[in-house]
């Protein structure tokens, strides 16, 4: 700990503070995230062993926020981050225009790069919505809080909670009570935030557990087996039931917004998980090929913590390696099929 | 992915030597420290050797095996796998001397259970043991007081891949893709008895999870007279890599003779052997370092208690589970 000089308190999470602070030799600031193990019955908490997990076993990625390094610290231990300015639930909000296409496409396309690395490693968050995109000083987007994620296998048996997510961004299966699900909850997660992104405003802001699943269905329509074949196992389905409701075009939920974007959006937000589109295709979807192009990350709006725009950017050298091998570049002509 | 895991990066070594090495220096330092510690009464004699050591090792990893194997709910294999490994990598850079592994067995138990998912509270965990519940309790506050320090010494190093997975996949692959084996299912029995016993030795710390099940599955079907070569050749490949397929072969046969060479350590040599450690333990060894100091030092709103008061020792008769 006599590393690190505190500069001051970020915030608080569920198991502990989270605190500003240089890194003495370096110079280097970071976020210091505390997990104090007193008081707790059940020792160290599971949300904290998979965070260290989750991010012990990844490699570096520029989407997803690192964990510098883990130590040990009184009664319980210290996890170290790189810091971050900002988050996007605080663009979104601070943001007094509504973000262009161009920088909706730039924050879509960082998201989904980083959601795509997180599950071809086999990793997913459970939790992604605003508060868990940080936004750097350079205007970068990484997924951060690991606190839920899990590392996925097919290894059948097992069941998950379904209490995961926040309500907002929860997918249909977990509201109808889902013990076995798949990184489908992420993309539908992806989904929401898409749709926040465009609106400006949640898609689905449901009060309460019961009125969230309103929300959703609202728009999507009340599921049947025709659209929804495993409907009928989720242990909540036959717990309540819907009025017959058609779906809404969702032209008219996010109005203004270009067909394309309404188009990757429909295939996001569809009630089989295994449908919604893997975040590796949904990459090369024609939106994010088609003007305005996406922004970079240099024109993306920086807010300071707590409000106020900051117009100073640092710009980060751009780096180009002649040395990368061509066919690293190319696509996999079979990710394209979705498009065609 | 085990490819780019911790698991590959930090605990899988080049060969036995370098181990039983590491093992050494970790008898070798704590020795010293209390050597120079300038007690009184100490002398060469009392100590553990690392022959004896090992000994021990092995005796507690059968109870940790034994205990895991009973355990209600029943644990899944990856769960005591995971128990197993862990209990390996605290004492590469550890003595027993040091850390009673009667606790530390325990604790890595736990903190497995936690890690792979397999929720189970801190009350149903201790319930497993054959205790009063007082008992239960102090044992339980141990654990929690231990648990900082396991972590810590794995490095933080959490994910542990064992070979149970890779050999469900191999006998999917046989099942799929080899159909001069009419049942792989038949080989399922004796594999896993492999596996078991390869938990047992230093396996899983010099191979990868994949070669470990390989080698399990192969020696499972030559128990069965039936000869698999043509799966390396063929399905795997390897026909005419003969670089790879002679280094293949190569660890096979050590991991079978690690396996082969296992011993179960004699019960008079265990009770010597454990005489001397909590001999040690009693007059050498006060982990004060590890009782609980409550609340941050520089975290103002804590409440700081008084420490708690020594617990009474519980030993291994507490622990008889079985």
């Amino acid at each position: 700990m006599d590393q690190y000089s505190i500069l001051g308190r970020i915030g608080e999470g569920a198991h502990g503070i989270v605190f500003k602070a240089k890194h003495i030799e370096t110079g280097e600031t970071v976020a210091l995230k505390k997990v104090a193990l007193r008081k707790l019955e059940d020792g160290i908490p599971n949300q904290a062993l998979r965070e260290i997990k989750a991010l012990q076993e990844i490699e570096d990625n520029q989407y997803v926020v690192k964990l510098k390094d883990v130590f040990p610290h009184g009664t319980g231990f210290v996890l170290v981050f790189e810091y971050m300015l900002s988050d996007l639930s605080e663009v979104i909000r601070n943001s007094q225009n509504p973000l262009t296409e161009s920088q909706v496409k730039g924050y879509m396309m960082m998201l989904l790069k980083g959601v795509a690395f997180c599950h071809e490693n086999s990793i997913m968050h459970r939790d992604l919505k605003p508060a868990n995109l940080l936004i750097s000083s350079t205007g970068h987007l990484k997924i951060a809080d690991f606190g839920l994620a899990r590392l996925f296998s097919n290894e059948g048996d097992r069941l998950y909670s379904h209490q995961v997510a926040t309500r907002w961004y929860r997918a249909p299966e977990l509201l109808y009570g889902a013990r076995k699900y798949d990184e489908g909850v992420d993309l539908w997660a992806v989904g929401c935030i898409f749709g926040e992104l465009l609106n400006n405003s949640p898609l689905f802001p449901g009060e309460n557990d019961i009125e969230q699943l309103c929300c959703v269905l609202r728009v999507l329509g009340t599921p049947n087996q025709r659209v929804w074949p495993e409907i009928t196992e989720l242990p909540d389905y036959n717990k309540i039931t819907f009025k017959e409701n058609p779906p809404i075009p969702l032209e008219e939920i996010v109005p203004d917004t270009s067909p394309q974007a309404v188009d990757l959006l429909k295939k996001f937000l569809v009630y089989p998980s295994k449908q919604r589109i893997s975040a590796k295709e949904a990459l090369l979807h024609p939106y994010f090929f088609t003007d305005p192009l996406p922004a970079h990350h240099s024109e993306l709006p920086i807010p300071q913590r707590g409000g106020k725009y900051s117009r100073q950017r640092i710009q980060p050298p751009h780096e180009f390696s002649v040395d990368r091998p061509l066919e690293e570049s190319l696509v996999d002509p079979s990710l394209l099929q979705w498009h065609t | 992915m085990y490819h780019n895991s911790s698991q590959k990066k930090f605990w899988t070594f080049d060969k036995e030597a370098t181990l039983e090495q590491m093992r050494y220096e970790a008898n070798t330092t704590f020795r010293s420290k209390i050597l120079t510690s300038g007690k009184p009464g100490v002398n060469e004699s009392i100590f553990l050797d690392p022959r004896e050591e090992k000994v021990l090792f092995r005796h507690y990893e059968k109870r940790l095996l034994d205990f895991c194997t009973i355990f209600k709910p029943a644990m899944p294999k990856s769960v005591v796998g995971t128990a197993c490994m862990y209990f390996r990598r605290f004492y590469m850079n550890n003595s027993l001397m040091e850390y009673h592994p009667r606790i530390i067995m325990l604790t890595c138990a736990y903190l497995a259970c936690k890690t792979d998912e397999f929720n189970v509270s801190s009350g149903q965990f201790v319930g497993n043991l054959q205790e009063s519940s007082a008992g239960q309790e102090r044992v339980l506050e141990q654990i929690l007081e231990y648990e900082l320090l396991l972590i810590q010494q794995l490095n933080f190093h959490l994910v542990v891949h064992t070979p149970y997975r890779p050999m469900e996949g191999f006998l999917i692959d046989l099942k799929t893709r080899y159909p001069l084996l009419e049942n792989p299912e038949m080989l399922r029995k004796s594999a896993d008895d492999f596996l078991n016993r390869a938990a047992m030795t230093d396996a899983g710390l010099l191979f990868s999870p994949s070669q470990i099940a390989l080698t399990a599955v192969l020696n499972s079907a030559a128990r069965a007279g039936l000869n698999m070569e043509t799966y390396l050749t063929e399905c795997m490949g390897l026909k005419d890599d003969k670089e790879t397929l002679s280094k293949m072969y190569d660890s096979m046969r050590r991991i079978t003779s690690l396996i082969k060479e296992y011993e179960m350590p004699k019960q008079e040599e265990v009770n010597v052997c454990k005489q001397k450690l909590d001999r040690i333990h009693a007059e050498f060894v006060t982990n004060t370092n590890l009782k609980r100091k409550r609340g941050y030092e520089d975290d103002d709103h804590v409440v700081k208690k008084p420490l708690v008061t020594e617990e009474a020792e519980w030993t291994d008769e507490d622990l008889e589970f079985l």
